[in-house]
């Protein structure tokens, strides 16, 4: 069988335009993303801001209320919504705002399964890896940011791609040949662009260094996500992606409690 | 120079602008690139000395470099993420020195408006403040994770909510499971549910700002329970959000204690019973006024001091938890059962009606009767057995149970091992006794208690050598009381201390009057009668201070005590009597004869006086005179002298002169006198 080889479709610096654009036309949601990360940003302050993107506010205080924070629908105060999820979750929640990745026929097929599945791991695992879960869940549910992305620019083209290349490290291979940059790259640089902070940006950066600790938690987390996936997946010893912090074993149930919670979590996150 | 336009923006001098390029480009903290793209590709057009320095290469070779070679973390397209052509970028990237090593540095990479060449700052991350910042901060929070790790304080973490980020070894051993169990929302499931709802509004006040405390149950993996409390502080990390830290403290094993110690407190240790104060929470919890059906049986031992005494406290003690387990099967499931004292028992039953409860306590007394051997005796022990059952009449939960307390005493008055259930005239009976106690407090309080004074008389010529104080109470709806009831009510009610002070103060009192009116015609000494109950440490101060007060030498004092009095506490009185003795006080038996006192004993009291008791000079008149002779005879070879009291006729005065007793008291003499009187009377006699 010979593959046709298509030439790149898209320019990288158009997508990051795109981006930009974007920011244009969900101003609160931008605001939200540059605000959320300076140190003297207030819960207050957020709540000010957020307030002038009613639809974004709502799901931030569903969010607050949901089984995942455990406040048994206690938070009524939008600021106090904020408090609880946290900083870095209303960042989160306004980036997808921002990417339209709320928009569900605009993505890749089982984006937010996968998704919420990378989340979930990556939340459960991040003391393990020394991270904090908050920014853990972040990094899990805006991984794939970089795929929405390709897929809003290029929507048959990737779609043929990935059904191609199930497996994510020669995926990665075809999206860098058919567009200069695969998508977890993309990711890395968008949140870059929106000053994400670094350790998130250099998980990113270093998911294919299997001797970098900073990608470690992310490739378990993808492994844990290919492992809950309908695909076929050949698994990878986990021992090889985190330089033997986790074992099968280990990893086994952290897989089964993924599976079990990660559909509250999409439901908290989504509505 | 042309002439510069008035309007017109100033303009830098190029040689200002140069001066500047020229600094930025010999300074050693800046790292100057420009990049333009040649045939396509991106290269270096020129580097500062800065860059030279840190990239090693010469200023030659580093022109014409391309720039894909010298950020080779940039794989093809990715070039152009660094070098936008519309907005300045800041990228975080490894750069290959001329020696093939990689250098971590923060690109500041601006376009010029051309588009077509880009100007590159590159800051060595290493050397960058935020990097030194980040890593003292993460230090710092390694530390304190280590310091919390190994902490035995059972210590949570969270940074979302009631998400917890963190939990120590100390918290995993507590509940029983592992950390992974436990992160998230995963310790919630800890949380005993009744007590998780406090939880979470503690958390949403501590997340508010506020610190916070509770106590809670949690649930360990094992089933078992443990009490924690745990005490929260909010955690605020600047731009990532509210959270808290916990720690717990187990207090499961603190509690056991204190409700071991608080139950100790208010059991009997003997018998484990609840003791009276429970007993009337126990009771005013039901009582319900107006309503019926509340039981109070009262239940108070007829034997125990006997076995006591005979048989040593291990058999009473014995005797006691043998009744215990007897009341405890007898009486129905629910019915409460208590210990009142030392040797009483009351049990509460609900929904009983009199003819019930009657039959409940004839089943308690017929399962007491039963014999028990103790010491190889066997001893059958009885118990008199009030019931009080609730009226309408019962107004506080404290009134049945007062009431339960006179049945039992109705009880025993009846004879050993009865059943008495109070009726209502009982009922009515105690409470006047009660009102009558209220108005005779009020009535010392008032002074309204008056004294009157009966000479006393040599046999011989009939000289009269002192008076007795008797106290009086006229009250004012009944009129006159009887001493007998009134002395007795005081005894009961705790009245017969400041009753006696009255007497004693009062006496003296009317002495000093009589010195002052009637000078050496005056009588010489007034007798006061003592209580037992006044027989204690405090009476020889009182004596003192009244004699002081009105000015009397103690000799003008002799202080009567009953013969029964003298025998209750023997050891205690004969000291009490010793040292007003030797204060010069003269100390009197009354009532001699009616008592039990043992000769032998009598004979080591400090006594001066024996009074002859009324009834024994009464038997004179029926031609009865042994005792009265007896009891002289006896005085006589005590070295006591005697008075004969009730000398009711002049022939009884004559007699008893002749049997040898030494003074006279009685009606045929001289009636009791108000003071005032008194004086007239001695007046009269010494003219």
């Amino acid at each position: 069988m010979t593959t046709a080889i298509v030439p790149a479709p898209l320019d990288v610096q158009r997508i990051l335009e795109s981006i930009d654009t974007m920011a244009a036309q969900k101003p609160v949601a931008a605001q939200i993303v540059a605000r959320a990360s300076a140190d003297d940003t207030s819960a207050k302050e957020l709540a000010a801001i957020l307030a002038g993107d009613l639809p974004l506010a709502g799901r931030v205080t569903k969010l607050a209320n949901s089984a995942y924070f455990g406040m048994s629908g206690r938070v009524s105060s939008l600021q106090f919504a904020i408090a609880v999820v946290g900083f870095m979750t209303v960042r989160t929640m306004a980036t997808v705002a921002l990417t339209d990745l709320d928009d569900e026929s605009r993505l890749p097929e089982d984006f937010w399964l996968t998704s919420t599945h990378l989340a979930q791991a990556a939340t459960m695992l991040a003391p393990r890896f020394g991270e904090r879960p908050p920014d853990a869940l972040c990094l899990g549910m805006l991984a794939q940011l970089g795929s929405a992305l390709l897929h809003h620019n290029d929507p048959e083209g990737y779609a043929e791609l990935v059904a191609e290349e199930p497996d994510l490290p020669s995926r990665r291979l075809a999206e860098e040949r058919r567009y200069g940059i695969h998508a977890q790259r993309l990711t890395a640089v968008a949140l870059e662009h929106w000053g994400f902070p670094r350790r998130m940006v250099a998980a990113l950066y270093s998911l294919d260094d299997l001797t970098a600790p900073d990608g470690a938690l992310l490739r378990v987390a993808f492994e844990v996500a290919a492992r809950l996936s309908s695909r076929s997946h050949v698994p990878v010893p986990v021992g090889r992606l985190c330089g033997g912090l986790l074992t099968e074993d280990a990893l086994d149930l952290v897989v089964e409690r993924v599976r079990a919670e990660a559909g509250g979590l999409r439901l908290a996150m989504l509505g | 120079m042309p002439a510069m336009p008035a309007t017109a923006e100033p303009l830098v001098p190029a040689e200002v602008v140069s001066s500047v390029f020229y600094g930025a480009a010999v300074s050693d903290s800046l790292v100057l690139l420009v990049v333009e793209v040649v045939d396509g590709t991106p290269r270096i057009a020129w580097g500062n000395e800065g860059a030279t320095r840190l990239l090693g290469y010469g200023v030659a070779d580093l022109q014409s470099l391309p720039v894909a070679s010298l950020v080779p973390s940039l794989r093809g397209a990715e070039v152009g993420l660094l070098l936008r052509r519309e907005r300045s970028a800041r990228v975080d990237l490894s750069v290959r020195t001329a020696s093939g090593a990689l250098v971590q540095v923060v690109v500041l990479c601006t376009p010029t408006p051309s588009g077509r060449t880009w100007t590159l700052q590159l800051v060595p991350a290493d050397s960058g403040s935020e990097r030194v910042r980040q890593a003292t901060a993460e230090i710092h929070e390694r530390r304190l994770a280590t310091l919390t790790e190994r902490s035995p304080v059972p210590t949570v973490l969270s940074e979302q909510g009631m998400r917890l980020a963190h939990v120590n070894d100390a918290f995993c051993s507590l509940v029983g499971l592992h950390a992974e169990q436990l992160l998230g929302t995963g310790w919630m499931a800890t949380v005993h549910p009744d007590d998780l709802d406090d939880v979470i509004e503690q958390v949403v006040a501590v997340l508010g700002g506020r610190d916070g405390e509770i106590r809670a149950r949690l649930v360990r993996g094992d089933g078992t329970e443990r009490t924690t409390v745990l005490r929260l502080s909010q955690l605020f990390t600047p731009g990532v959000g509210a959270g808290f830290v916990g720690t717990v403290e187990d207090v499961t094993d603190r509690l056991a204690v204190e409700a071991r110690l608080a139950h100790q407190a208010r059991h009997d240790p003997l018998t484990g019973l609840p003791d009276r104060t429970l007993l009337a929470e126990h009771v005013a919890e039901r009582f319900r006024p107006g309503a019926g059906g509340l039981a109070v049986i009262s239940l108070d031992l007829d034997d125990l001091t006997v076995v006591n005494e005979s048989l040593g406290h291990a058999a009473g003690d014995e005797l006691l938890v043998e009744v215990v387990t007897r009341l405890r099967a007898t009486v129905r499931p629910g019915d409460l059962v208590a210990r009142s004292g030392g040797d009483g028992f009351v049990v509460i039953g609900e929904d009983l009606d009199e003819g019930a409860a009657v039959t409940l306590a004839e089943r308690i007394g017929a399962a007491l009767a039963q014999s028990v051997r103790l010491g190889g005796v066997d001893v059958r022990p009885h118990a008199s057995v009030g019931v009080t059952v609730q009226t309408t009449g019962h107004r506080t939960a404290e009134d049945l149970i007062r009431d339960g307390d006179i049945a039992v005493c109705q009880a025993k008055a009846g004879g050993k091992g009865r059943i008495s259930v109070l009726d209502e005239r009982a009922r009515a009976g105690a409470r006047d006794k009660l009102r009558l106690v209220a108005e005779l407090r009020e009535a010392i309080e008032g002074r309204e208690i008056t004294l009157l004074y009966q000479p006393i008389l040599r046999a011989g010529d009939r000289a009269p050598v002192a008076v007795e104080s008797l106290a009086r109470w006229h009250h004012p709806l009944r009129g006159p009381v009887s001493p007998a009831v009134f002395v007795a009510l005081a005894e009961e009610g705790g009245l017969i201390g400041v009753l006696g002070l009255l007497v004693l103060d009062e006496t003296c009192r009317q002495l000093a009057e009589w010195d002052r009116v009637l000078g050496a015609a005056a009588p010489q000494r007034a007798n006061v009668n003592v209580s037992a109950l006044q027989l204690d440490d405090h009476l020889h101060g009182h004596v003192v201070a009244a004699l002081e007060r009105h000015g009397l030498h103690p000799s003008r004092l002799q202080i009567e005590i009953t013969e029964s009095a003298l025998m209750e506490d023997p050891s205690s009185a004969r000291e009490v009597l010793g040292r007003l003795r030797d204060l010069g006080v003269s100390l009197a038996i009354d009532d001699f004869g009616t008592g039990y006192s043992s000769l032998a004993y009598l004979r080591h009291l400090p006594v001066d006086v024996l009074k002859v008791d009324r009834s024994f000079v009464a038997e004179l008149a029926d031609g009865h005179p042994q005792i009265v002779s007896a009891v002289i005879a006896l005085a006589r070879s005590l070295d006591l002298t005697t008075v004969a009291e009730g000398v009711e006729t002049d022939e009884q005065a004559a007699q008893l002169a002749d049997l040898g007793a030494a003074y006279l008291q009685g009606f045929a003499l001289a009636r009791p006198m108000t003071g005032e009187a008194a004086a007239a009377w001695y007046a009269a006699r010494t003219r």
